[in-house]
């Protein structure tokens, strides 16, 4: 049963977006405490190993992770139930019946704005599934439909 | 009644007032650590504080401009946010109560404050912070309206049980399993736990001195009475403990009146739960590593409702000690369809080294840094190997699933052996993950999740064949097999 649906390919650009910026984070807190490590004398290996990290990081963090990711994430609404499928290491699998919907969402970041797209979240009683980085359009289509389907197969909590 | 309305403009102090509440704290530090600055520094100050008022108000402002709410097709549609855009949508059947009110302002400004809420959840699911009155009466209206034929439904429902109301049913712990439960409990290593952390904050202010002589008496008495006064101590602390728990639990009763279940137990301070049976999600069974050999467990109930504010209520016992043996016979008086006394579907062989595999994970740091830095002593860690691998096949041995009619049992084991009970439509959702060790061995972790208290509990198993997963899938989606 392998799942169908993937999520927008625009996924990417917002993904490395965000990885860039978390690499710049990182970046920042690396520098200062290397600039410390200098002023300080302390061991040579921390600045080697900050070096090294930060310099291999964008390759994870803006290439090859969100390819992985995107690869890796598949989902499908059906009629009775939601699938979600993700992870790149630890393969996530889950399903949600319809009947346990509560309610469903849109929402939209800056960057997913940028490219037009947008996340679903449902939530249950419990817990909340995002399918993150949909075309606006789809997404708002998922949405009309787990809402319907929802108020269809009605159950209690 | 479908085109998207806003709230009043009061509803702007409303939005500044939450936003100044969350970063006053960091504004007043700003402004007033500093000092009293004189000159350039006063009027930068000065700046930053009104440039900061602004953006509050800026901020209220457009967030007003942007919360806009409507009714459309049985739903309430709520579009929030100004950086994220938030679409809300909260269909009428879903909603459990709507809550109207008035605060000072808005009296003045003839408002009302209407808040949602939902099945689940710790605060409101919406909250509509001024409207006018009329306009929440409509939208009651509305909301009735909508679920009028639901309620008709549930409200027949209710008058073809009441004639069960008067049937009661009751359990009573007696003494000896108050006594035993007591005993057997993890409460006195917290006791002594907090007796040492109190002892040795406070052993200065003890008068040893006084108590032994002098230290020189101390020393003449010899390590072995010393070793015994510290034995009574802990005895006298174990006493106390049993003392408190029995008091806690005492008179501990579960009464069935109708399709309710009260429970009550306490001596000096009385406490008294009432749980619908429709709102059990689950039964959760604790074995204890000391009540396992004995034959006891302790039964709590994973029900959806209870407060934060009362953790009492979120963590329920429906029997504090039992007989395993009559386990099944009581659980049915109470709580119908549970089944207790299932054999489950244990792991394959080759799950055996994941378990050896994952508790050296965790020893394998410990015992390095342990053998490096604390040779020749530091060897002895090595121990951990074989007692990780002993407690590998305790948790290996006793964990496993089965499904019989709706019911699915998860049991699982870090120390305590943990056995989940739940149907299939109390199920929020399933969940597999696996990793690429795991993929290899055929092998997967599965979970199912309930409802409980305001979060949830889950039910999980590492390393069962991936094949049981596709089992439990397809007995998940099939419809009412019962």
């Amino acid at each position: 049963m392998e799942l169908q649906q993937q999520i927008s390919k625009k996924a990417l650009k917002v993904w490395r977006i965000t990885g860039t910026i978390e690499c710049l984070i990182t970046w920042v807190i690396a520098i200062t405490v290397m600039i410390l490590t200098i002023k300080f004398d302390w061991p040579y290996w921390i600045f080697l190993i900050l070096g090294v990290l930060s310099l291999v990081q964008p390759y994870f963090w803006i290439y090859l992770f969100p390819i992985l990711k995107w690869r890796c994430w598949r989902y499908d609404v059906r009629e009775t139930e939601i699938e979600i499928q993700r992870g790149i290491f630890i393969m996530r699998r889950t399903l949600v019946p319809m009947a346990r919907v509560q309610h469903v969402e849109t929402s939209q970041g800056p960057f997913l704005r940028k490219y037009h797209l947008a996340s679903v979240e449902i939530s249950t009683a419990a817990t909340v599934h995002i399918i993150p980085a949909l075309d606006l359009q789809e997404a708002d289509e998922l949405r009309s439909f787990i809402s319907k389907m929802a108020s269809v197969v009605e159950e209690d909590v | 009644m479908s085109r998207p309305k806003r709230l009043h403009p009061v509803a702007i102090i409303f939005n500044m007032a939450k936003d100044v509440k969350e970063l006053l704290f960091p504004f007043v530090i700003a402004l007033i650590i500093p000092g009293k600055s004189i000159g350039l520094a006063g009027y930068i100050q000065w700046m930053i504080a009104g440039v900061v008022c602004i953006f509050f108000i800026t901020l209220a402002v457009l967030k007003w401009i942007r919360f806009t709410y409507k009714v459309e097709h049985g739903e309430l549609k709520i579009e929030s946010g100004i950086f994220f855009r938030k679409n809300r949508y909260i269909r009428f059947e879903r909603i459990h109560s709507i809550d109207v009110s008035e605060g000072i302002i808005q009296r003045l400004f003839g408002l009302v404050k209407v808040s949602i809420e939902t099945a689940g959840g710790t605060q409101a699911e919406a909250v509509l912070s001024a409207i006018r009155k009329e306009e929440a009466v409509r939208l009651n209206e509305q909301l009735l309206e909508a679920k009028r034929n639901k309620t008709v439904v549930e409200l027949e429902f209710r008058e073809e049980q009441s004639p069960n109301k008067m049937t009661t049913l009751v359990y009573k712990q007696t003494f000896l399993e108050l006594f035993l439960m007591s005993a057997t409990s993890g409460a006195v290593g917290v006791i002594l736990s907090g007796m040492a952390a109190f002892a040795s904050q406070f052993d200065e202010m003890i008068p040893f001195e006084r108590v032994f002589g002098s230290s020189k008496v101390m020393l003449e008495l010899g390590i072995y009475v010393l070793i015994g006064l510290a034995c009574i101590g802990i005895i006298l602390v174990y006493i106390v403990a049993i003392i408190m728990m029995m008091l806690k639990y005492a008179d501990f009763t579960v009464e069935k009146i109708g399709d309710e279940l009260v429970i009550s137990r306490g001596l000096f301070e009385k406490r008294q739960l009432t749980i619908p049976l429709k709102k059990v999600q689950g039964i959760r069974i604790v074995e204890s590593i000391i009540r396992q050999p004995l034959g006891f467990a302790t039964v709590y109930l994973e029900y959806a409702g209870g407060s934060l504010a009362e953790k009492e209520s979120l963590k329920v016992m429906l029997f504090p000690l039992i007989k395993k043996k009559k386990l099944q016979e009581n659980l049915e008086r109470f709580i119908p369809n549970y089944l207790s006394d299932l054999s489950l579907n244990h792991l394959p062989s080759r799950a055996y080294s994941r378990y050896v595999f994952r508790k050296w994970l965790y020893y394998a740091p410990v015992i390095v840094a342990c053998i490096y830095f604390l040779s020749p002593w530091g060897y002895t860690t090595l121990l951990l190997l074989p007692i990780g691998c002993g407690w590998a096949y305790l948790q290996y041995r006793e964990v496993g699933w089965n499904i019989t009619g709706s019911q699915l049992t998860i049991r699982s084991r870090f120390v305590s052996k943990q056995t989940l009970l739940v149907h299939k439509n109390k199920i929020q959702s399933i969940k597999s993950s696996t990793s690429w060790i795991q993929n290899r061995k055929q092998l997967t972790t599965i979970s199912a999740l309930v409802k409980s208290g305001v979060t949830f509990r889950e039910g999980e198993i590492k390393d069962v064949d991936a094949k049981d997963f596709t089992r439990i899938h397809v007995w998940f989606l099939t419809k009412k097999s019962s």
